[in-house]
C-alpha cells in the first residue's frame, strides 16, 4: 500500500532524506524511529504529497504521491507533526467539514463520525471552538480528523504528543483496533512508544534508514543477544550514521 | 482503483470540483463571520463611503450616483487588501497551509473557494451601499442606467482588485507586507487612469507617451468609468474578467509551488 523507491529530498544543500526504499503492506503498523532532524518528518510530507521528492517515487495504493497528488490524498489519513487546525470552527463543524471534504455524506457519515467521537473521545468538546480545547483535546481532534474517511493508508506524525498516559494507551487500542486491512505508518524519537504498538520498526538516522526489522524479530535477537530491543536500535544508528547524532537517540530511550 | 503512472487518472469532474470550492467558501465565510474583523471592515468601509457620497451629493445637488462611483476605487484601494490579506497569510502564519495542502482539494478548488468568500464579503459592502439608490429614488427620479452599470462596474473592479490581494497573501507569509503590496498595485492600476497622471507621464517621454500606454493597456480607471457613465463595454468586462481569472490562476500557481 505504500512503497518508497530511492527517495531523496533536499533543502538547499542539506539532505533530509536519502536514497530511502522500503514498503508498506496491510495489516502492518510500522514505527518510523529517529532522533529530531533525522528526516521522519519529511518522509511523512512527501507521503503526504505535501513536499515532492527531489528523486525516486514514492507510491501509496498505486498512486504516485508526485504525479497523482489529489488520489493519493483520498487514500490517506496523515496527521501532521503541528497538527495545525482551523482554530476558529467549533469541533463538531471542523469534523463536519473534513467528511464533507472526504465526499462523507449521510448514513456513512453519521456512522464514521460516531465511531471517531468514541474512539477519541470527543464527545464532550463538540460544541467548542477547537482554540478553546487543551493540547491533548487538539490532539484526539488531528486524529479523529484523520482517521474520519477510514482510509486505507494512515500516516501519523508524533501522534502521542501532548496526550496524557491513559490517552497514549487509548491511541494504542485504536490502532490495533485499526490494523487489519490498513497500513499504518507512525512516527517518534520514543523508542518505547513505537515498540509497544508496532509490527515492524524502520529506524531513520542522518536521512538514511538503517534499521528496517520486524519488531517480533528484533525482540527475538535482543534476547538470544542478552540485550535490550533499545540496545540493538542504537548498534544499527551507530553503524549507519553520523556520531554526532548518537547522544539525541540513547537521549530518547527514555520512555 | 488502478493507477496509470504516466498520465494518472482523470481529474475530478466538474462538479465535484464545483462542491469542493464551495465547501472551501462556507469555511472561509465561516471563518471571517465568527470573528468581529468582517463587520470591522464593513462597518468602516460603509461609514466612510456613505459620508463621502452625502456630502458631495449636497454640495452638487444632483440627482446621480457620480460622487460614489467616483470615490469608489479609492476606497478599493485600501478594502479590497483589507478583505483579502488574509486569505493565504492567516494560513501561513496558523500553520493551516499544510491542512489545506493534505486535503483532497486541488490548489484551484481552494483558491477559488476563498476568492468566493471575500467576493461574498465585497458583495455584503455593495449591499450595504444601496440606502444611497434607494434614496434617490426616493427624491426623484435618476436615470437607472449608469446606476446599474456603475454597479456592475463596482463589482468587476472589486473582484480585480480581490484577486490582487489573494495573489499577494499567496506570495507572503506577513499580512502587513500582503495588504501593502496589493494596495500600491491597487493604486497604481487606479492612478494611470487618472488624467493627470497620464499628462504628466506622456510629459516625460512624448515620443513614447508612456502614460497614454499605461492607461489604454494597462489601468483600471478608464475601463472603470464606462461603466460608471452606463456604458457596459465588452472590452471592460473582458479586461476586468479576464486579468482576474489570470491573477487566480497564478496564484493557483503560487499555491502549488509553496509547498515545496
Amino acid at each position: 500500500m505504500i512503497r518508497a523507491q530511492n527517495v531523496t529530498r533536499r533543502f538547499g544543500d542539506s539532505l533530509a532524506v536519502h536514497s530511502v526504499t522500503f514498503s508498506i503492506g496491510p495489516g502492518e503498523i510500522v514505527g518510523l524511529l529517529g532522533a529530531n532532524g533525522a528526516g521522519k518528518t519529511t518522509l511523512l510530507r512527501m507521503l503526504a504529497t505535501y513536499l515532492p521528492p527531489d528523486e525516486g517515487r514514492l507510491l501509496v495504493c498505486g498512486h504516485d504521491a508526485a504525479r497523482e497528488p489529489y488520489w493519493v490524498l483520498r487514500k490517506i489519513g496523515y496527521l501532521s507533526e503541528h497538527n495545525a487546525l482551523f482554530d476558529s470552527m467549533r469541533v463538531d463543524d471542523f469534523l463536519d467539514f473534513i467528511a464533507r471534504v472526504r465526499g462523507l455524506e449521510g448514513t456513512l457519515s453519521a456512522g464514521r463520525r460516531a465511531f471517531v467521537l468514541d474512539r477519541c473521545g470527543l464527545a464532550d468538546v463538540l460544541a467548542k471552538r477547537v482554540r478553546e480545547c487543551s493540547k491533548g483535546f487538539r490532539q484526539r481532534i488531528g486524529l479523529a480528523a484523520a482517521i474520519l474517511h477510514d482510509p486505507p493508508v494512515l500516516l501519523l506524525d508524533e501522534p502521542t504528543h501532548g496526550l496524557d498516559p491513559l490517552q497514549v494507551a487509548a491511541f494504542r487500542d485504536l490502532l490495533r483496533e485499526l490494523r487489519p486491512g490498513h497500513a499504518i505508518l507512525l512516527s517518534s524519537h520514543v523508542l518505547a512508544e513505537v515498540a509497544a504498538v508496532a509490527t515492524r520498526m524502520l529506524v531513520m538516522h542522518d536521512a538514511r534508514i538503517v534499521l528496517d526489522e520486524p519488531t517480533k524479530s528484533l525482540e527475538v535477537r535482543a534476547q538470544a543477544a542478552g540485550r535490550s530491543v533499545e540496545d540493538l536500535v542504537l548498534d544499527a544508528v551507530r553503524a549507519g550514521g553520523a556520531p554526532e547524532v548518537q547522544p539525541a537517540l540513547e537521549e530518547a530511550r527514555a520512555p | 482503483m488502478t493507477a496509470d503512472a504516466t498520465t494518472g487518472p482523470p481529474l475530478p469532474p466538474a462538479h465535484a470540483f464545483l462542491r469542493g470550492a464551495g465547501l472551501v467558501l462556507r469555511r472561509e465565510l465561516a471563518a471571517w463571520f465568527g470573528g468581529a474583523i468582517a463587520y470591522v471592515v464593513l462597518v468602516v468601509s460603509l461609514l466612510a463611503v456613505g459620508s463621502l457620497f452625502v456630502h458631495e451629493f449636497f454640495a452638487a445637488g444632483k440627482l446621480d450616483m457620480a460622487p460614489f462611483f467616483d470615490r469608489l476605487p479609492l476606497v478599493l484601494v485600501l478594502l479590497a487588501p483589507a478583505i483579502s490579506m488574509r486569505s493565504w497569510s492567516e494560513d501561513r502564519k496558523q500553520r493551516t497551509f499544510e491542512l489545506w495542502m493534505t486535503l483532497p482539494l486541488e490548489p484551484a478548488q481552494i483558491v477559488l473557494g476563498k476568492y468566493a468568500a471575500s467576493l461574498c464579503l465585497y458583495a455584503v459592502f455593495l449591499a450595504g451601499t444601496l440606502p444611497l439608490p434607494l434614496m434617490l429614488f426616493a427624491l426623484g427620479r435618476p436615470d437607472p442606467g449608469p446606476i446599474t452599470a456603475g454597479y456592475a462596474g463596482a463589482a468587476l473592479l472589486g473582484a480585480l482588485f480581490l484577486a490582487i490581494g489573494q495573489l499577494f497573501s499567496s506570495l507572503t507569509g506577513d499580512q502587513i507586507v500582503a495588504f501593502l503590496a496589493s494596495s500600491f498595485t491597487c493604486a497604481f492600476l487606479v492612478a494611470t487612469g487618472e488624467a493627470r497622471v497620464v499628462d504628466g507621464l506622456d510629459g516625460l517621454a512624448p515620443a513614447v507617451a508612456p502614460g497614454s500606454l499605461l492607461a489604454d493597456w494597462v489601468a483600471a480607471t478608464p475601463r472603470y468609468e464606462a461603466f460608471a457613465r452606463g456604458l457596459l463595454t465588452a472590452s471592460g468586462c473582458v479586461y476586468f474578467v479576464g486579468l482576474s481569472a489570470l491573477l487566480l490562476a497564478w496564484n493557483s500557481a503560487a499555491v502549488s509551488g509553496r509547498r515545496t
